[in-house]
């Protein structure tokens, strides 16, 4: 297992290179040149060509490219085109807050997917399993951000319980527990109702599989308690591949959060990629999807790990 | 003897005959059904929404502002008084063509490399898989979003966009399905015969993955609707005035209080649209699958 792990770490460099030249590749492809989009088109011959040469942009691409990938093997993304900050800063302030939105995204779908889709499986055909599959089939149907506007306006703006914005700002910050969370809880349903869906319809169809397999006959003959059959022999089988899928959409979660980010204003790393493509900020542009691969490579790692790890019969 | 061996391996029996099977184990399936009537049903509405849709879709009339849904405007107005039915037509005329466009640019790009791939093998395999490898480390809505933000807003970039973020996708579920079929013995009876590489892939690998084909295609349609929808939404797909079902919705949030309506139709019209398209696809997946066809009592329950 270990020399699986350090096969699939090696790759990870190499895959790394082909993302950085492909985002390199699409920013200096595309239409737009940063300098006229941040100085304006009334600037000064002298001004431009100042910051062209600061940002290298002056230089051949393979130079530029060279360039970029050298430092970033030393730990420097380079600094923004427009707010003049280290990208690594511009990470440091939003990668937080992106990770908080996930991490409450994934919680709100785990809390639901687990107790639904165990219950679905016990009672096959019953209500409760015709109220999952629904749920289900609506999870997978509702995009994310239209379920957000259906929130907002049942629980934000009918009922008056729940803030809309608030994450990421000093006063949410500084407030008390409930001004701190209650701004997570509609984006986090909104961003984790295609998780829950697609957990709930794993989990239910595994603890299903589980379920009719002959040990769980000899467990009940044993007479054991149905709450330790249920828990100890089949949820716990069955979690095996609900974990995996859970860690890969964890790491999936932190890239789709962009049109959440939109709706509730928060500064994650989603609206700092939008921004950055709207003005042409190359090095955040490069920063960021940079992080955003190697969070996700991680994590499809980790879930192979996982996976090893639950599962005695696999060996890598 | 001969003759009779002859006449059983000429007769195009094979694909029609399953195919014709497929057409008639569909219907079977009464939510796939239903998924494709209604499915259909935008689709002609949509495409026919200059003689279908009761009102001009830009045509502002300030007086007839927020009004809710009535018998003259059916799904309400928008804040400068257009119908929002109107609106949802027309606008389907881009959601839905953009898809169908996305599916077609998808299946062009996606299955030739993944057939690449997968019959090949080797330096060829290597090379496109970190390739396909690289695009799927990105989120497909950001990478959609960074594209089409680079390129400039318009429907043609969003189409293009969309085109390549699914077609590695797909290329890599075609690149396994060669590899399961590949091996199998009619393959090597065929290279035997000595037919050609470009007959087998089109004739005998191509034919026995129809059913996964057929039925990622029409998730990478689902996933174009919305992709379409929410870069419309975020700004950048299709431009206002013209109608369209995730710049509405954006427009919609400023009057969530006052006109629910507003942010309501399209948003469950996309839900509709994904729903019937998503039946449509299980429909298809059991209709192509011979071996699906005995089970089917349990249909509704695995779900």
């Amino acid at each position: 297992m270990w020399s699986y792990l350090g096969r699939r770490l090696i790759q990870v460099p190499l895959v790394l290179l082909v993302v950085s030249l492909m985002t390199f590749a699409i920013t200096r492809a595309t239409p737009g040149d940063p300098v006229t989009i941040m100085l304006g088109m009334q600037t000064s011959p002298e001004a431009a060509k100042a910051m062209r040469e600061e940002f290298n942009l002056d230089r051949t691409l393979p130079e530029q490219y060279g360039l970029w990938i050298g430092k970033v093997l030393t730990g420097d993304l380079g600094r923004s085109m427009r707010l003049n900050d280290p990208v690594t800063t511009l990470i440091a302030e939003r990668l937080p807050i992106s990770l908080q939105l996930a991490f409450a995204g994934m919680l709100f779908a785990l809390v639901v997917s687990i107790p639904l889709g165990v219950i679905a499986a016990l009672r096959r055909n019953s209500w409760i399993d015709y109220f999952c599959t629904g749920y289900t089939v609506m999870g997978f149907a509702l995009p994310n951000f239209g379920l957000a506007l259906i929130l907002i306006y049942v629980f934000s703006i009918k009922l008056d319980w729940l803030p809309i914005t608030g994450i990421g700002s000093s006063e949410a910050e500084q407030g008390g527990l409930w001004k701190h969370y209650s701004p997570f809880i509609i984006p986090a349903v909104a961003l984790g109702s295609l998780q829950t869906a697609m957990l709930t319809r794993l989990l239910r169809s595994s603890m299903i599989d589980v379920l009719s397999q002959d040990y769980m006959r000899t467990a009940r003959a044993k007479g054991l308690l149905p709450s330790t059959i249920v828990i100890v022999h089949a949820l716990k089988n069955a979690m095996i591949p609900f974990v995996t899928m859970a860690a890969v959409q964890f790491g999936y979660m932190i890239g789709v959060q962009v049109t959440i980010e939109y709706i509730f204003a928060v500064p994650g790393m989603g609206s700092a990629v939008l921004n950055a493509v709207v003005n042409r900020d190359f090095p955040v542009i490069q920063g960021f999807t940079l992080v955003i691969a190697v969070f996700f490579l991680l994590m499809n790692i980790l879930a192979d790990m996982m996976y090893a790890l639950l599962d005695p019969r696999i060996r890598y | 003897m001969p003759s009779k061996m002859t006449d059983t391996r000429t007769r195009p029996l094979q694909f029609r005959g399953s195919l014709a099977l497929a057409v008639q184990q569909f219907p079977r399936n009464r939510a796939a059904t239903v998924g494709f009537v209604i499915l259909f049903a935008i689709c002609f509405a949509a495409a026919f929404a200059p003689w279908v849709a009761p009102y001009d879709p830009i045509q502002i009339k300030l007086s007839m502002k927020l009004k809710p849904p009535s018998f003259e405007h059916l799904m309400g107005t928008d804040h400068f008084g257009r119908d929002v039915f109107s609106r949802m037509l027309w606008g389907g005329r881009t959601s839905l063509s953009v898809g169908l466009l996305v599916v077609g640019f998808a299946f062009m790009l996606g299955v030739p490399l993944g057939l690449a791939s997968g019959y090949f093998g080797g330096k060829v395999d290597n090379a496109l898989m970190r390739l396909v490898d690289a695009f799927l480390t990105f989120p497909p809505l950001l990478l959609a979003v960074a594209l089409v933000g680079l390129l400039g807003p318009d429907i043609k970039n969003v189409m293009l966009a969309l085109g390549l973020v699914q077609a590695p996708i797909l290329a890599r579920m075609v690149r396994g399905s060669t590899l399961a079929v590949r091996e199998d013995v009619y393959v090597t009876a065929a290279r035997a015969l000595g037919a050609s590489p470009l007959r087998i892939v089109l004739s005998h690998l191509l034919r026995n993955m129809v059913s996964p084909i057929v039925v990622q295609l029409t998730v990478v349609f689902a996933a174009a609707v919305v992709s379409e929808a929410s870069l419309s939404f975020l700004g950048f797909g299709t431009q206002p005035p013209a109608p369209s079902w995730g710049r509405d919705m954006s427009e919609a949030r400023r009057f969530l209080a006052d006109a629910p309506w507003m942010f309501l139709a399209p948003t469950s019209i996309i839900a509709v649209c994904v729903l019937s398209i998503n039946f449509m696809g299980d429909g298809l997946r059991d209709a192509l699958d011979p071996r699906a066809w005995r089970t089917r009592r349990s249909v509704g329950a695995d779900a």
